[in-house]
């Protein structure tokens, strides 16, 4: 999100780059008809290098990017596509101008992580203007912090063209009667509430939810066999040993309260 | 040179098939997040928690709606939403390829009604919130056990409860406060 800026503040009033009227064109017939390897230049604009790094993973031979023509250069005069990472400090803007206009005409302009796309866990501090797009003209997002090089490679494809985009722009509107279902009603709220802490704790938020989940579930379908049978069947099945201590855990919680232990 | 070439042999192929062939990432990697309004209460604490703002709730008390936006190109791929919401909601999916060509792209909202307070009429919060905190309240057994009291509880807006609490005050009056 970019909130609407106030008159005053200093990146309200930065000029933006022009670029000339046939430009479209230009680069259209660019990557048309490319018959060599696309030259990229980066910039770092101001990020914490963890984009550089992952650029450089995306280079290695397993992911290998050069395999599809991308070659790292040293000089933007040299380039296709410029690299920006990193959100665009107030120190950076000038070179990261001045590299812009040292590429040659046409030149494909690629924003990389969430700080080149809006300036990212940085968009709020005193130095920093926002995204790439406050200085030049951007062609391709590419979210991440910092992009997998495979998210690398997928930006590349969409910025040259080879691959389609996946993300679209989506806006959800509440129907009427819309609710948000409360899951597993017919277990006593408080108990619930202490499973799910109980498993958050020693598994953490992801897999402890999904433990707890599992293990509400255990309970919660109705069969002949009593509870506590059907979770030793599913702890047999279970390879994990810290998945079967953490039901042995939920287990005793579960037992104390139906003996009425708990409240 | 023959050790050399017999090394690349064992080696084999190590460069990934990607993009040809789907990347294979494991269960649990952190990759866009994936927000199943359906659930969702608007409840806001997943904005409060995002560290960048990449999740924010613009109110519109006119027309009351309460929108949940998202930006795709903030987010930094922490997982602290789907850690604080309360009703699994929004959960980090695989999902990464996510690059766009234009920025508006990046952004997924969700546009939710307000519910009026029962006494002042005004909108006030998210009309799932309250069904969802009613429900939930209901089946712990409402408070002190009277589920219609609960229920209005809900669905009283603040400045209302402050200024019937003052009310109670007043009929109850200072002196006899004291002696209480
Ligand atoms: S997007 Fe994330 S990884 Fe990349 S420079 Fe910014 S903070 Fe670092
Ligand atoms: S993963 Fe982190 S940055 Fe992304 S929306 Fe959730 S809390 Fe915000
Ligand atoms: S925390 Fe969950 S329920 Fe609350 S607004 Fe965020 S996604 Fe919706």
């Amino acid at each position: 999100m970019d909130y609407p800026m106030a008159d005053n503040t200093p990146s309200a009033s930065l000029t933006q780059v022009e670029t000339p009227i046939e430009y479209a064109r230009m680069k259209g017939a660019l990557l048309k008809d490319i018959r060599r390897s696309a030259y990229v230049y980066r910039v770092d604009c101001g990020g914490c290098n963890g984009c550089e790094i992952e650029i450089f993973a995306a280079i290695t031979p397993l992911f290998d990017a050069e395999r599809f023509g991308i070659k790292v250069v040293a000089s933007p005069r040299h380039a296709d596509i410029l690299l920006y990472t990193g959100a665009m400090t107030r120190a950076m803007r000038a070179p990261a101008l001045r590299a812009y206009e040292a590429a040659p005409d046409p030149k494909i302009v690629v924003s990389y992580g969430a700080c080149g796309c809006s300036g990212g866990i940085f968009h709020d501090l005193y130095c920093v203007w926002g995204g790439t797009d406050k200085a030049v003209p951007v062609d391709v997002y590419i979210p991440g912090c910092p992009p997998t090089p495979a998210a690398t490679i997928y930006g590349f494809a969409v910025a040259l063209g080879l691959l389609g985009q996946k993300l679209k722009a989506t806006t959800h509107i509440e129907a009427d009667g819309e609710a948000a279902p409360i899951s597993h009603p017919d277990i006593p709220y408080n108990l619930r509430v202490i499973l799910e802490r109980e498993a958050r704790r020693m598994a953490g938020y992801r897999q402890g939810r999904d433990i707890a989940e599992q293990f509400l579930s255990l309970l919660d379908t109705p069969a002949n066999s009593p509870v506590t049978e059907r979770i030793a069947r599913f702890l047999q099945q279970e390879s994990d040993p810290r998945k079967a201590e953490i039901f042995a855990r939920l287990q005793s919680i579960f037992t104390e309260a139906v003996s009425g232990g708990l409240r | 040179m023959f050790k050399l070439l017999k090394e690349v042999f064992r080696t084999g192929e190590a460069t990934v098939k990607y993009p040809f062939a789907p990347l294979e990432v494991s269960k649990d990697f952190r990759g866009k997040p994936e927000h199943d309004a359906e659930r969702c209460i608007a409840c806001a604490a997943c904005a409060v928690a995002c560290p960048p703002n990449a999740i924010g709730i613009e109110t519109d008390i006119e027309a009351a709606t309460r929108a949940w936006v998202i930006s795709y190109g903030r987010c930094i791929f922490c997982g602290r939403c789907e850690e604080v919401c309360p009703t699994g909601a929004i959960r980090l999916s695989t999902e990464f390829e996510l690059a766009v060509t234009s920025k508006e792209d990046l952004t997924r909202r969700a546009v939710f009604k307000l519910a009026p307070c029962v006494s002042c009429g005004r909108p006030f919060a998210p009309a799932k919130e309250v069904a969802y905190v009613t429900a939930l309240l209901a089946a712990a057994g409402g408070i002190e056990g009277d589920i219609e009291r609960t229920r209005l509880l809900v669905a009283t807006c603040p400045d209302c409860k402050r200024r019937h609490d003052a009310t109670q005050v007043m009929n109850i009056g200072v002196a006899q406060m004291e002696t209480r």
